[in-house]
């Protein structure tokens, strides 16, 4: 059995508000609208790089939970690649000629895994995961700490918008952040007690599907949960706390609905304050929902994601 | 009954009043005269009919006008004194405002319940609908209205509301209740495209997220033909008189989990269709539909929000599940609705096959 042994999270120094934002152009509603979706504001960077971060959250990780460095034996990062990962917020743009140059192989996995100085961790990287690559990442750790043994993985994603990137996405807010997670074999709280996930590679061509893809999200994330829980050996009733990825309260409403559980149950209060940071949003949650005691030990969670196009994932966690 | 008149139909150009007609010439030597808005509509019909199209007389009428617009003297000079009316004319669009629904199925049948009074011993025979019974729900007998929680549309509400004129008549009145039509005969061919086949669509094309309803609610559809068939018979059998008799599939319904497993089946022996994995609809209460409803007006983008709308007068009967009680008319017919499993497949095909038929009729 894996578990969630630590979890940190560094958040850029700016935000702004849906007001400020659709001010500013970057938005394609109306701030009313949005706001009446659930958001308020959003963390955004701009002195900040992805890397980071990255490295921020994985730093502060390591120092808090006092974990032995050569205890890590795998470092899993979904951030952003070589190229783009080391340029701050407002560089973007012109960072992006670095990805067809040389410069492209300066991989920020690897640095990660110096500067850390986790010099007994092989690295992996994953991508193309959309809003569920932390999932993926965690997915992969879970995997090698049983097949190869290994006793501790970290896993790290960082997502970050260029200053004038529009900050909507399907009518959700779109954040930056950093955040590391750190999966271990033996650990007594926050055991992983089943995961699921589902790929549908038709909707590989996101843009051009989007209402096939906007149907899909509610059966099929339905069915994953439901799966999910049946896995974990529970009943939907057993279920003490959804912890979301921080989209639109309504969708979040509509599917609680869906899979018959309260809104009560529903951990969302982030996702005005916060915005949807993409990857880390359901870690960040869970984190936060820890720290504020709102979830005792022994609770039963569940974890739910969606990366836009294809992928639908979901971790069912007894803290 | 012995028929000695004439049968006056109304809705003679509708998916079902056709099939009345055509019922009336198997059934009976009388001379039929269909009552409609557009005689020239009406030729077309006919010529399907063959040689029996020569018992009928088309005569311009509308039933939004007293006496339906009709010279009496003239009708019973013409065709001598009807023994028989049946009323299967109607507005059938779940979408139209209570007072537009009034107007054509409320006011029309008080003028067809007058009408029926300007002839001595004539029968009418009404056809009503099933869901006149709006939301309630559970087993549903003849007797029932509808509840406290009153009507999914106004189709609903003014063909109940028609119902009560023809009651409260001192009229030989039949009233008969069908259930939704999804398709001609057992053969599953589909001639009017309707809510149903438009909700068959979305899902076929990956589009239906949601709709409200459990797994085990029961649908209740019959095939066109059959309906047309028996609103005769029963016009013709006088125990049926001052009855309201469903037409409904009754024990036949397949649950809606049922429906939609089957329509999977049968959607993905079209391997490209399997391998898209196209999502089942997730299935949900009224108040989280009605969510997901709000949502879409909200941030939907046009085209959702059309279809969005165009269902919503029609799937919120699905979360309201019925079970029809068919005792009398098993008892009147000596027969029932075909069982849905005799046909939902096959109608699926058909669909498939004509891609929903562009070129078909909508209706509701």
């Amino acid at each position: 059995m894996t578990s969630i042994g630590a979890i940190r999270y560094e958040f850029p120094a700016g935000t702004r508000s849906v007001r400020e934002l659709a001010a500013t152009g970057l938005l394609e509603s109306t701030a009313e609208t949005l706001e009446s979706l659930g958001f308020a504001q959003i963390r955004v960077a701009c002195e900040e790089s992805s890397y980071s971060l990255a490295l921020a959250a994985s730093t502060r990780l390591l120092e808090e939970s006092g974990v032995d460095r050569d205890s890590i034996g795998l470092l899993v990062y979904g951030g952003a690649p070589g190229g783009l990962a080391f340029a701050p917020a407002r560089e973007l743009a012109s960072a992006s000629r670095e990805v067809v140059s040389a410069a492209r192989f300066r991989y920020p996995s690897t640095r990660l895994q110096y500067d850390l100085g986790l010099e007994r961790a092989t690295v992996l990287a994953v991508d193309q995961l959309a809003c569920t690559t932390l999932f993926g990442a965690v997915r992969v750790a879970r995997a090698l700490c049983v097949g190869e043994g290994i006793e501790r993985a970290l896993c790290v994603s960082a997502d970050m918008y260029p200053p004038l990137a529009g900050r909507e996405a399907l009518f959700n807010c779109t954040a930056d952040a950093g955040c590391a997670v750190l999966v271990e074999r033996e650990h007594p709280r926050n055991r992983i007690v089943a995961a699921r996930t589902i790929t549908k590679g038709y909707y590989w061509n996101a843009d051009a599907m989007r209402d096939e893809i906007v149907a899909s999200y509610f059966p099929t994330a339905r069915h994953l949960i439901t799966e999910t829980v049946r896995a974990a050996g529970w009943s939907s009733d057993d279920v003490d706390w959804v912890i979301p990825h921080n989209v639109s309260r309504r969708s979040w409403e509509i599917l609680m609905g869906l899979v018959g559980l309260p809104r009560a149950r529903l951990w969302a209060d982030n996702i005005a304050r916060d915005g949807h940071t993409l990857a880390g949003d359901n870690f960040i949650n869970l984190h936060d929902a820890l720290s504020a005691g709102t979830i005792t030990p022994g609770d039963r969670l569940l974890l739910f994601s969606y990366g836009y196009g294809a992928h639908w994932t979901a971790l069912a966690v007894e803290a | 009954m012995t028929i000695t008149g004439s049968i006056l139909v109304t809705g003679a150009t509708g998916l079902i009043g056709r099939r009345v007609v055509a019922s009336l010439l198997r059934r009976t030597d009388a001379p039929v005269v269909v009552l409609v808005r557009d005689p020239a509509r009406w030729q077309s019909i006919a010529a399907r009919l063959g040689a029996a199209a020569s018992r009928v007389t088309a005569v311009r009428a509308d039933i939004t006008l007293r006496a339906l617009g009709l010279d009496l003297r003239t009708i019973s000079r013409a065709l001598g004194t009807p023994s028989l009316l049946i009323h299967s004319a109607g507005d059938i669009v779940f979408s139209r405002s209570l007072a537009e629904s009034r107007s054509v199925n409320v006011e029309g049948a008080r003028n067809v319940v007058e009408l029926a009074y300007s002839f001595p011993d004539v029968r009418l025979v009404h056809v009503s609908t099933a869901f006149a019974v709006g939301r309630r729900t559970g087993f549903v007998t003849e007797r029932d209205g509808p509840d406290a929680a009153g009507w999914v549309n106004a189709y609903e509400q003014s063909k109940y509301e028609a119902e009560l004129i023809v009651r409260s008549s001192d009229l030989d009145y039949v009233i008969a209740r069908p259930s939704t039509v999804v398709c001609d005969d057992v053969s599953g061919t589909v001639t009017q495209v309707n809510a149903v086949h438009r909700a068959l669509r979305l899902y076929h094309a990956g589009l239906a997220s949601m709709m409200p309803g459990t797994e085990e609610s029961p649908v209740d559809v019959i095939p066109a033909d059959w309906v047309a068939d028996a609103i005769v018979r029963l016009a013709l059998t006088d125990a049926a008189i001052g009855r309201t008799i469903h037409l409904c599939a009754g024990d036949g319904a397949l649950s809606l989990g049922t429906l939609l497993d089957r329509t999977y089946a049968v959607w993905s022996r079209d391997t490209s269709w399997r391998r898209r994995h196209v999502a089942r609809p997730a299935l949900s209460d009224l108040r989280t539909y009605e969510l997901f409803e709000r949502s879409v007006d909200l941030v939907g983008d046009a085209w959702l929000k059309r279809i969005t709308r165009s269902l919503s007068h029609f799937v919120p009967q699905l979360a309201l599940p019925k079970h029809f009680d068919t005792t009398h008319a098993r008892a009147l017919l000596g027969d029932g609705a075909p069982p849905v499993s005799s046909y939902w497949d096959r109608m699926l095909e058909w669909l498939l096959a004509s891609n929903w038929s562009a070129s078909l009729p909508e209706a509701a």
